[in-house]
């Protein structure tokens, strides 16, 4: 199979024969577009895939360093609970010993002594503590057991001193309420000790969790940057290879490493258009070349006739007889006529009658195209397939080139086929957005593959002289570069060639379209 | 001479055909016109002409095929290539394959004269060279 991308949108910018733009304003325009979307690609301020991931790591990093502080932290925090938690069990036991103590006083008035500096040493290790304390039960409970161990050794002190029967039951509920509040104080740092391992064994998990969250939210960004670029410049590479040579222009907030690609591949692109240009260039050379040889073949014939004829008429004057002078006469005319011909369809070449671009309606210009040379096909018996959908969008175009175009594409088509050949033509709306193709596909012997480059060329022809002009496709391809479309070529030899049309769609609002296609389509002349 | 000199002309224009070959045969010289290259190639396997004159763009065969037929058939025979757009590449091909001479279109019949006469000296020479 071999493929020839002889026209892409993008070439309607080169300049052609006949063209009216010339190439300078074109590629001055251009030239703008492209420093602009320089400018823009560079101007954003930078935030780089690298400082991004960076930042990410950095972000790990905190997470990181956070929980082992808080790790650390919290054993120290465990560390000073186990330790008070033995003060805490020292001052309940020095309040049982002297409870022990008020007791056997109590009942066997042993000596009341020991009871004091037990408590004693109670109330030393609360304010020795104090803080500790106060931390763990906080300050009016703290207050009502100091208090309380206050009065409890106040009454001591007066028992001690041998008011026995006035305060004893008093000093039994204080050293009873005492105690409890020891043994409460016990519990509660005991609990609160037990939380805190807790709350250290479920680090691990909080920290997990955290670094699930983090990742999954890092992995999203970092992929919606990285692969959503990447999935971008593989659009771009289609649309470059595809023949679109727009600059890429900026999509994102921040400048980072694909606005750098982006700029190296715009500066590919310049330098892939550049070479395009040339090679545009180079061909039309080659063109005119084939152009200039063709005409010279051509009217060489006819003035060959003439200047043989004349020269013959003139020597021989006098010995032609009258028929034989007319006869001369009229080919001199006649070769004359041919010769004005050639140069008239060489003139309609290099014109392309001006254009009056419209809306129009793709399927009825073909189906209008076939009607005319049905006969042609008829004649040949070709079987003819068509595939042409209602409710197309309307194409930009002038009518009689489009048609001028489809009709020299089927008879070209209906010249290479054999009797009862094939011919297929379709629209296909959806090739590419935008644009509307029409394949005229035939099934006879097809293009070798060292005249694709050349079939477009003015004068190139396959056909009997005299049956061809080699002007077809020529023309064709220049009026569809001057109604913003293109022709493309595929073909395999043995097996048939399908020349595609594509043809840019309207683009009119739909409403707009529908209310006002009346207004619109005589404004859209004036294109 | 006892001959006349039999002379082949092929070209596709038809009054190309029609003019020279009164013209030449006034000049006293016996001509056969074809229009294409097919029927002259089938004429030379039955017959030597002394000049074949051939335009080298023909659209079935072209002059270059005719050129090729006659040093098969005829080395002897001085063919004389018409060209439309005298191309370096075909002249040297032709040239280098044993063609006589070059005339250029549009040319006047006295130009085709000429070299014919040229052809013919030739020609008369060889023979009375070969023969004496």
């Amino acid at each position: 199979m071999t493929e020839s991308n002889n026209e892409s949108p993008k070439e309607n910018k080169a300049p052609s024969l006949g063209s009216v733009l010339t190439s300078e304003d074109l590629s001055s325009r251009d030239v703008e577009f492209e420093a602009a979307a320089d400018r823009a690609l560079q101007e954003r301020p930078t935030f780089s895939i690298r400082a991004k991931l960076l930042l990410a790591f950095a972000l790990f990093f905190v997470l990181t360093l956070a929980t082992v502080l808080w790790s650390i932290d919290i054993m120290g925090e465990v560390q000073d609970k186990i330790l008070f938690l033995e003060v805490a069990d020292d001052y309940k036991v020095e309040l049982q010993q002297a409870r022990r103590f008020e007791k056997n006083f109590l009942l066997y008035g042993t000596n009341l002594d020991d009871a004091r500096e037990h408590a004693h040493r109670a109330q030393h290790l609360t304010e020795r503590n104090s803080e500790r304390f106060l931390k763990t039960v906080g300050k009016r409970p703290l207050d009502v057991m100091k208090s309380q161990l206050a009065e409890y050794l106040k009454l001591l002190d007066a028992v001690g001193r041998g008011e026995r029967e006035r305060h004893e039951n008093a000093l039994r509920d204080h050293g009873a309420k005492v105690l409890k509040l020891a043994r409460d104080f016990v519990i509660k740092e005991r609990r609160l000790v037990q939380s805190m391992i807790t709350l250290a064994r479920r680090i691990p998990f909080f920290f997990l969790a955290a670094l699930a969250v983090l990742m999954v939210v890092v992995g999203v960004f970092l992929a919606r940057q990285i692969i959503g670029a990447l999935t971008r410049f593989m659009e771009y590479t289609k649309r470059i290879a595809d023949g679109d040579f727009t600059p890429i222009t900026p999509t994102r907030k921040y400048r980072d490493e694909f606005s750098k690609l982006a700029l190296t591949l715009n500066r590919m692109v310049r330098e892939l258009d550049r070479h395009h240009r040339i090679l545009t260039e180079s061909h039309k050379l080659r063109a005119m070349g084939t152009l200039v040889a063709g005409v010279a073949h051509e009217l060489n014939n006819p003035l060959n006739n003439i200047m043989l004829t004349a020269s013959l008429f003139k020597d021989e004057y006098k010995s032609l007889e009258e028929d034989e002078r007319q006869e001369m006469i009229n080919d001199v005319v006649d070769q004359s006529e041919r010769a004005k011909k050639i140069v008239a369809n060489l003139l309609d070449f290099a014109r392309q009658s001006e254009a009056s671009i419209r809306p129009l309606d793709l399927r009825q210009i073909v189906v209008e195209t076939i009607q005319l040379v049905g006969n042609h096909m008829r004649m040949k018996k070709i079987h003819l397939i068509t595939d042409l959908p209602d409710d197309l969008p309307a194409v930009h175009g002038d009518r009689q080139l489009l048609s001028q175009v489809f009709m020299n594409l089927i008879l070209n088509a209906v010249d290479v086929l054999p009797e009862k050949g094939e011919i297929s033509i379709r629209i296909s709306p959806d090739r590419r957005e935008g644009y509307l193709g029409v394949d005229i596909t035939d099934n006879g012997p097809g293009i070798p593959e060292h005249m694709m480059g050349q079939i477009f060329d003015p004068f190139f022809t396959t056909k009997p002289t005299g049956k061809g002009t080699g002007l077809g496709l020529s023309v064709s391809r220049g009026i569809l570069r001057k109604l913003g479309g293109y022709i493309l070529v595929r073909s395999e030899l043995g097996k048939g060639s399908t020349f595609t049309v594509q043809l840019p769609v309207t683009t009119v609002p739909a409403e707009i379209s529908a209310h006002k296609a009346e207004g619109f389509s005589s404004a859209g002349s004036g294109e | 001479m006892e001959n006349k000199i039999s002379i082949m002309l092929v070209d596709d224009e038809e009054i190309v055909g029609k003019r020279l070959k009164k013209a030449l045969e006034a000049e006293g010289y016996e001509i056969e016109v074809f229009m294409s290259g097919t029927a002259a190639i089938e004429r030379l396997a039955q017959r030597i002409f002394d000049i074949v004159v051939t335009d080298i763009r023909m659209d079935d065969v072209d002059g270059i095929d005719v050129l090729d037929a006659v040093m098969k058939n005829a080395p002897q025979t001085r063919t004389i290539m018409i060209t439309g757009y005298a191309t370096a590449e075909i002249a040297r091909e032709a040239q280098a394959k044993g063609a006589f001479d070059f005339i250029a279109k549009p040319f006047r019949p006295k130009d085709l004269s000429k070299v014919i006469h040229k052809a013919t000296q030739e020609i008369k020479k060889s023979r009375s060279g070969s023969s004496p």
